[in-house]
């Protein structure tokens, strides 16, 4: 992939060697988490209900029994009576595969199996995890039997399997009440090197400077960039780089009242504004104005940036996507200019 | 009376393990090349439908970018689906029947470079009694293998032959991630990974996009010499539960089959979406191709796998051999979930 | 040559805070299976379904077209899903309608949910990460600006969100019923995105709203008036460029002229009897009666503080409470194409505006950068005044 002219062209030769000219700022690592809460309606929370309790539930379905039970008949679509059935404790491998590397979101941190079992008294087989002391102690068509984990939560993981010559005899003492909801903690982690574009911003910003592209094409400054003018559809390079001022104009704003959820860190109202600042052609959106009263903040506001010190200037936050300028700026204050007239700032509100 | 719609042009990236560029800029890339080789104005373009998926890169809204790379200023027609871009070909092919419409812009891209496959693709699973469990489409894939072993459909021989095949044809792919001359016996020496299957069986990570165009009936013919009819598209899916699946089987695939009437002529290249070794014999009995059919020139998922891009690379490179001339009439397949839970199958021929 | 399409059947959940009584495949099976009875038809006679959301990690399910093929009938056959951020339950309706036009499919079935309690939609809005502004922290400056532009008087917000609140409590689906609200009660709420006040926001809901539409054959056949396609229209453009108009998008502007068009309206004001719009924050009205070309720039406000919007007014708009009394995002823009629909079927029961012959169904989303609307008429030809 070649960003080098407004006419593209894909070389290998080139790819290698923007790969070796990277970003040699680390990657930017982000994460992707949440735990949710889901609700399980009368069918799912029966079973899992059942799990917490040490027991296997089926639901009856014409003259089959399904397992894990379904709301619904899986050939005509209607929906099934709550007409459970216990099955197991002991079924049968349909199927089984041994992973040698679990991953940290399996059931197991050591070499463990999923398998397809049909639980006894039933006609579908559940997908689950098998622990055995190799995969020689499991075969299609042997014989396993449900295991239940000393912490139990009316959830999936509360079960596993075991080889029937492997298996321990538990007492699971039951539960009290239904369970209605079930949680999964979901957490993702991603890495990608900045894109050379993206790390020359950041650099500059690490210099005290806000660094725009001017598209070949049209001549409009565009801050942050993404490394193209996707009005006339091209590319931009090193060379379209243009430092832009450090002063503007306030264009836009809110004030956010921080709504509480998982990883919040904002607890007081705060200003959101955009600044356009001199030299570019859009906006510098989310910056965040902690210091200049409300009532002394409006649109058309003359401001300047006001750098932190280089040793605490930080772009751990500047990556690929979004705007930002990362934690470089201490804050933005006004310069004491007239105000920019609505009709001047009027088509850059973002 | 159907329409006659044709793909006029395809554009792919290289598969690769990692690339600089943002998804929108490999997107404005092909964009661009798709326009150039057709000589048509952004403003031609009647219809854009692209095929992407935010969890690769963990970031909601992510396919909002996309939108640079196509162009949408002026304001554009276009739609977007949370899938591989072969269903965004099916949308744009139903779309152009209506006739009002003639040139649709189809695409089809993924970053699987900064996540981590294994842990994101159990979220496609029932959300109550598997994802939790970390079920990754290789474990189930090992299912399905065994399977095939137990049925004996297949042999772990068989299996380590699809992989050399395939990584020996992607040596004469430029676009192959992955490719290598390797034996098949020495295959069989490797560990198990998700037994039956070995690394080797798996596909590569990669980044990657694809963009064709296709045109309705005459309007294709004015845009190029060599049109690719579509002859049918079609695509079915199978039960998400899979101790309610037999998984050596595909009856999504003999459904889409007849829906694109697979065997009314004869298939000179099949393009399969084989990310696992076994599932190229899953879909041989499925499609009921005869032996012999040439099945993935390009090697196939298995030396490049650019999530969300596969499917419809698979339709491009049919196309391809196709304009060339090495090939007349052949199929394209896409597909999605665990165990070729979903199937697309996509019959394109010469005129 | 297109084939015609018409809306047979029409399901909606109950929206809430949390619908903690079902799971995520009983949800959605609640809407379609009232869409099907309300065709007088089953799973079997769908040809393809085609369903629609918001992002994925709003409920951490990724491509639950996947996991919910079974609990929707579609095992064997075609279902596709649609994602085009808030406007997508309208994008979703546009996409299953083209199934039915090119002739290929005869009846399908389309839907839109969000089970959004699982998750949390700011944090999802935010990309997962601290100080998300939300969608109300994005377009509050906007609003900022029509405001100053149109200099319109700050009541409207407040009588927007109250005519929205009160017209939902006819609408037993909803998910708020706040039959007591008032204009002060609304100034009076916590500001959340200066300008906006609290009871000016749209809730977060879960729910799900389906439809089956079908061809002439089968609308002559369905047991109940089929609301006809007219016409629809979708547009795009970038979120963020020099210059662009974030307050009346180009975008908006183009769709809505590309759907008149179509649909052969030359004057919308008078030839369209109501609209359900997507206002998920109050001054979206206004703002779209001018940003669709409904009224001139300027005097969208004018419409709503003259009372034109209410349900005994002119032009009306949002008899069902719209995206201020229930917002299941993938859902939203849907239920504005259903409840459009159901207008024209002479079926919204106390939300039908009398006579309601030709309706709007419209939703918007990302930056105010997608738009998909659609026109539904009583008649397949119908004669506009």
């Amino acid at each position: 992939m070649s960003c080098e002219s407004s006419t593209p062209r894909v070389s290998d030769g080139v790819h290698r060697d923007r790969l070796r000219r990277m970003s040699s700022l680390p990657p930017v690592r982000y994460q992707l988490e949440y735990p949710y809460t889901r609700t399980t309606g009368p069918i799912v929370g029966a079973f899992l209900t059942a799990l917490r309790d040490g027991k296997l539930l089926g639901i009856r379905c014409g003259s089959r029994v399904l397992c894990p039970p379904l709301e619904y008949d899986p050939a005509s679509g209607e929906t099934l009576a709550p007409d459970f059935v216990e099955v197991g404790p002991g079924g049968t491998i349909l199927s089984w595969t041994w992973i040698a590397e679990p991953s940290r979101k399996h059931p197991f941190a050591k070499p463990f199996a999923f398998a397809l079992i049909r639980p006894d008294g039933a006609d579908t087989a559940i997908c689950h995890a098998v622990a055995a002391s190799g995969p020689e102690a499991l075969h299609t068509g042997g014989r396993v039997r449900t295991q239940y984990r000393a912490e139990r939560r009316g959830a999936i993981t509360d079960l596993y399997f075991a080889p029937e010559a492997e298996a321990e005899s538990q007492y699971i003492p039951p539960g009290k009440g239904a369970v209605e909801m079930t949680e999964h903690l979901i957490s993702l982690e991603f890495s990608e090197p900045l894109s050379p574009h993206r790390e020359r911003y950041a650099r500059a910003l690490l210099d005290g400077k806000f660094i725009g592209q001017r598209s070949p094409a049209s001549g409009k400054v565009y801050l942050p960039s993404k490394g193209y003018d996707p009005i006339e559809r091209v590319q931009m390079s090193e060379r379209d780089d243009v430092v832009v001022a450090d002063t503007g104009t306030v264009v836009a704003y809110t004030v956010i009242t921080p709504v509480q959820y998982y990883g919040q860190k904002e607890t007081e109202p705060y200003i959101r504004a955009s600044v356009l600042l001199d030299g570019a052609d859009q906006p510098l959106g989310q910056q965040d104005i902690r210091t200049i009263p409300l009532a002394e903040f409006r649109s058309g506001l003359r401001v300047r940036a006001v750098w932190k010190s280089r040793a605490e200037r930080s772009v751990v936050d500047v990556d690929n996507r979004w705007g930002g300028t990362g934690a470089v700026i201490e804050r933005w204050e006004p310069t004491g200019e007239p105000d920019v007239s609505f009709e001047k700032i009027r088509e850059h509100n973002w | 009376m159907p329409e006659e719609i044709a793909i006029v042009a395809v554009a792919q990236t290289p598969a690769r393990r990692r690339y600089a560029d943002s998804e929108p800029s490999m997107l404005m890339e092909l964009t661009n090349r798709l326009l150039a080789e057709t000589g048509l104005p952004r403003s031609a373009v009647d219809f854009t439908i692209a095929g992407s998926c935010d969890y690769l890169s963990g970031l909601p809204f992510a396919f909002v970018s996309n939108v640079d790379g196509f162009g949408a200023w002026p304001p554009v027609y276009e739609s977007h689906l949370e899938m591989d871009g072969a269903w965004a070909l099916f949308e744009a092919w139903v779309r152009l029947q209506m006739g009002d419409i003639d040139i649709a812009l189809v695409a089809g891209s993924g970053k699987s470079s900064p996540g981590s496959p294994r842990e994101i693709f159990p979220l496609q699973t029932d959300p109550y009694v598997a994802a939790p469990l970390g079920l990754d489409p290789v474990s189930v894939a090992g299912l399905q293998a065994r399977a095939l072993l137990d049925a004996g459909l297949a042999t772990e021989r068989d299996f380590a032959e699809v992989v050399s095949r395939s990584r020996r044809s992607g040596l004469s792919n430029p676009n192959a991630q992955v490719k290598k001359d390797v034996a098949v016996d020495a295959l069989l020496k490797e560990p198990y990974y998700a037994s039956p299957l070995r690394k080797h069986d798996l596909p590569p990570i990669s980044d990657g996009a694809a963009a064709v165009l296709i045109a309705r009936g005459k309007r294709a013919r004015e845009l190029t010499k060599r049109p690719v009819w579509i002859r049918g598209i079609d695509h079915r899916i199978d039960s998400h539960h899979l101790g309610l699946r037999d998984l050596t089987d595909s009856p999504s695939c003999r459904i889409a089959a007849k829906g694109v009437d697979l065997h009314g002529g004869p298939i000179d290249v099949a393009e399969l979406c084989v990310r696992y070794s076994p599932e190229e014999i899953v879909l041989r009995r499925a499609l009921e191709l005869a032996p012999g059919t040439q099945i993935n020139p390009s090697g196939g998922p298995l030396c490049g796998h650019p999530v969300m891009a596969t499917g419809l690379v698979r339709v491009i490179e049919v196309a391809q051999r196709i304009r060339e001339g090495s090939a007349r009439r052949g199929v394209a397949h896409a597909a999605s979930g665990p165990a070729l839970q979903q199937n697309l199958l996509c019959v394109l021929e010469a005129s | 040559m297109a084939e015609r399409c018409a809306v047979v059947g029409i399901g909606q959940t109950q929206y809430a805070r949390r619908r903690s009584d079902v799971s995520l495949e009983g949800l959605v099976r609640e809407a379609a299976l009232r869409a099907l009875e309300d065709a007088e038809l089953g799973f079997e006679d769908l040809d393809a379904i085609v369903i629609g959301k918001a992002p994925d990690a709003l409920e951490g399910v990724m491509m639950p077209e996947l996991s919910l093929c079974d609990a929707l009938g579609a095992v064997g056959k075609p279902i596709h899903r649609v994602h085009t951020a808030g406007s997508v339950g309208a994008s979703t309706a546009i996409s299953a309608a083209t199934l039915v036009e090119s002739g290929r499919y005869q009846t399908v079935l389309t839907l839109g949910y969000e089970k959004q309690s699982e998750g949390n939609a700011t944090w999802a809005l935010g990309g997962g990460r601290s100080g998300s502004q939300g969608a109300g922290g994005s377009f509050a400056p906007w609003i900022r600006n029509y405001i100053q532009r149109s200099g319109a008087p700050e009541h409207i917000g407040w009588k927007v969100a109250v005519k929205d609140r009160l017209n939902a409590c006819n609408n037993p689906y909803a998910h708020l019923h706040m039959p007591d609200i008032t204009i002060e009660k609304v100034k009076e709420s916590p500001l959340l995105w200066d300008p906006l006040h609290f009871l000016e926001s749209c809730p977060s809901s879960d729910g799900a709203a389906a439809m089956v539409l079908t061809n002439a054959a089968g609308a002559k056949r369905a047991p109940r008036p089929p609301a006809w396609v007219i016409a629809h229209a979708k547009r795009t453009e970038f979120s963020q460029f020099p210059g662009r108009d974030t307050v009346k998008p180009v975008a908006g502007v183009d769709c809505a002229k590309a759907l008149y068009q179509k649909a052969g309206i030359t004057d919308p004001r008078r030839q369209i009897d109501v609209a359900e719009l997507y206002v998920p924050f109050s001054w979206y009205e206004p703002m779209w009666l001018e940003g669709h070309l409904i009224c001139d720039e300027n005097e969208g406000w004018k419409m709503t503080d003259a009372g034109e919007t209410e349900m005994g007014g002119a032009f009306p708009v949002n008899p069902s409470g719209g995206v201020l009394s229930s917002n299941a995002i993938g859902a939203s823009g849907m239920i504005r194409c259903l409840e459009a629909a159901s207008q024209v079927r002479g079926t919204a029961g106390g939300c039908q505006i009398d006579g309601a012959k030709v309706a709007l169904g419209h939703a918007y989303g990302g930056a105010a950068q997608y738009f998909a609307m659609w026109i539904v008429a009583s008649e397949p030809e119908p004669k506009y005044r």
